[in-house]
């Protein structure tokens, strides 16, 4: 079913280097259609760098990117079909919002009647119909991000590039603007390349997310074969919760969800003490002590009613991957 | 005695000794000026006659138009210049702008006097310029002293490099992303400068004009070192009035005109600062 899909971006052994010698090299991506794809790492990891090259910000050191076929590393930014939704809210502050949204239709001399049809519609998408006189400085700032999404989106761009344009809501907001996002996404059927470095936004919005490290791209999945299968001790660390035990034979990476925990010792795979006890809501989350290591472990109130701290627990481990000593 | 009162007393004091200098240096004689400017030379009886003098006499009138004529054309060169230099510095991310960035500044440091004779052994006839001709066989002379071309030239010797200061720290405010944002939705070169830097660094612009155009009209080095005997630019015929002539009721006038000419740019500047454009307000 993967093969039948149009590939719609292709970054064939692209290179960028800074004068600094940071960057990324030899990277290979293909993006299909109407897919949600997010670059995923901790900040100075090139994912931006890749980013800025697809929307024509940065020239590339050498290699090539396509979209629909055709190469666009030669194009000025204005010539490519992309669209950006930046980190820092980017509305020009001296236009209202209506200017904002009808610069880009203007210059493409679309008529002022559709452009008014456009931005009407466009307005109800994102939530905010009613504020086409107010001006950025007026909005709070998950609204100036919705509009700068619909500023973008009016464009009808083969590909919207979204450079961790959440990080600076609040994380209730934020939440609320991925399912939006998503939402949009799949009512419009575009193609979405998201930056970010929040796993839990990645894990959220994706179709596919791509792992990066130093440049890198450490692993290419579905949400839950990063989650589930980590390649790397750099990914099992990155995406969620995840306990590295210390073993003989090599080190043993299981989730806080994955270890099952019972009173007394001598009953699983490994003895341990308790630590500290935390009421989560529906859940609690049990620190204990086995060796050196201090290993998380979330469990069912019932069973963490029984138990106190210092008391001996034996741990099960569930699902887990083993990763040879280094 | 309450705590507020105290506060009070306190600020107060702080404030009176600056408040009387102002008083005294400033307001004082600036009310004694205008005053005087009124008063019949002889008899002290009210007259317009100072100020008619300066408008009716062919001589003074050449100079005041002479004056406006050199200060305008500084300022239009001078902004545009500074512009262009700000905006190089502001976009242009090469070590050749990084050193220009670092240098530009320089002829601020330059005493006044200093850089003035610097630029006359230059630009006159017998100057560096004339004798470099003369190696290839030509005798240049630009003709530059005791004329206009010459006092703009090192006008804008002085206020190119403050106006491209105070543009640069406007244009240094426009985020990258403004417009990484414009190119990105279609706009070229021209249309991200006319749509976006131009409307949101205007203000900053007009300010440096006001700066520009109020510190030449009063200027005095520049014309007394290089100016002509007439026209001649207010600063010097002040000077003559005040110095040779001991006409104290005219000097007062013409303190006083140059003062409202100053004042209308004053009020540019103060009105560019202080309007609120509809997207500044909250």
């Amino acid at each position: 079913m993967m093969s039948d899909r149009k590939i719609k971006l292709q970054i064939k052994d692209m290179t960028k280097k800074y004068d600094n010698g940071d960057g990324v090299e030899h990277i290979n991506l293909d993006v299909y259609e109407g897919e949600i794809v997010t670059f995923l790492g901790p900040s100075g990891c090139g994912k931006s760098t890749i980013l800025r090259t697809i929307g024509g910000f940065l020239d590339v050191t050498s290699g090539d990117i396509t979209i629909d076929g055709k190469s666009i590393v030669a194009l000025p930014p204005e010539k490519r079909p992309t669209a950006m939704v930046f980190q820092s809210y980017n509305l020009w502050p001296h236009m209202t919002i209506y200017e904002n949204l009808a610069f880009g239709l203007k210059l493409r001399k679309v008529p002022k009647k559709t452009i008014d049809e456009d931005i009407k519609k466009m307005l109800a998408l994102v939530s905010m119909s009613g504020s086409e006189k107010k001006y950025p400085g007026q909005l709070s700032g998950g609204q100036q991000q919705r509009i700068a999404i619909a500023r973008s989106l009016l464009l009808k761009p083969s590909l919207l590039l979204l450079d961790e344009p959440f990080s600076a809501l609040d994380a209730k907001i934020r939440q609320q603007m991925r399912e939006e996002l998503k939402k949009i996404q799949s009512d419009l059927g575009i193609t979405v390349i998201f930056v970010t470095h929040d796993q839990e936004e990645a894990m959220a919005l994706s179709h596919c997310i791509v792992v990066m490290n130093k440049g890198k791209f450490d692993q290419i999945g579905t949400p839950a074969e990063i989650y589930d299968n980590p390649q790397t001790l750099h990914v099992a660390s990155f995406i969620g919760e995840m306990n590295f035990i210390k073993q003989a034979n090599g080190t043993i990476a299981v989730r806080p969800e994955d270890i099952v925990v019972e009173k007394g010792a001598g009953k699983g795979d490994l003895d341990a003490t308790v630590r500290t006890i935390m009421l989560m809501g529906h859940y609690v989350s049990l620190t204990v002590q086995h060796g050196d290591d201090v290993v998380k472990c979330f469990i069912d109130r019932d069973i963490s009613g029984q138990l106190k701290e210092n008391d001996a627990v034996s741990l099960k481990i569930g699902k887990h991957t083993t990763f040879p000593n280094t | 005695m309450s705590k507020r009162l105290k506060q009070n007393l306190a600020a107060y004091g702080m404030v009176i000794p600056a408040f009387l200098v102002v008083m005294l240096t400033v307001t004082y004689p600036i009310i004694s000026a205008v005053i005087q400017s009124f008063q019949d030379e002889k008899t002290g009886a009210f007259t317009l006659d100072n100020y008619a003098y300066f408008f009716t006499e062919p001589a003074q009138l050449k100079n005041l138009l002479f004056t406006l004529f050199v200060v305008f054309v500084t300022v239009a060169i001078a902004i545009v210049v500074a512009y262009l230099l700000a905006l190089y510095l502001r976009f242009t991310k090469s070590k050749i702008a990084k050193t220009i960035g670092t240098l530009y500044l320089v002829p601020r440091f330059v005493p006044a006097m200093c850089a003035v004779y610097a630029m006359i052994t230059i630009i006159r006839d017998s100057g560096l310029i004339n004798r470099i001709g003369l190696l290839f066989g030509m005798d240049i002379k630009l003709g530059m002293m005791y004329h206009a071309s010459g006092i703009i030239t090192m006008n804008l010797w002085f206020n190119i490099p403050f106006a491209a200061m105070m543009i640069t720290a406007g244009l240094g405010a426009i985020p990258d992303s403004i417009i990484e944002g414009a190119r990105d939705v279609g706009a070229g070169k021209f249309k991200t400068f006319t749509s976006m830097i131009l409307p949101l660094s205007i203000k900053d612009v007009i300010i440096a004009a006001t700066f520009v155009f109020m510190t030449n009209v009063g200027s005095f080095t520049t014309p007394y070192l290089m100016g002509g005997n007439s026209p001649k630019m207010l600063g010097i015929a002040l000077f003559d009035q005040f110095n040779k002539y001991l006409a104290y009721n005219r000097s007062a006038a013409l303190s006083v005109i140059m003062f409202l000419i100053c004042s209308v740019s004053a009020g540019v500047y103060i009105y560019t600062n202080l309007k609120e454009q509809d997207w500044e307000k909250q």
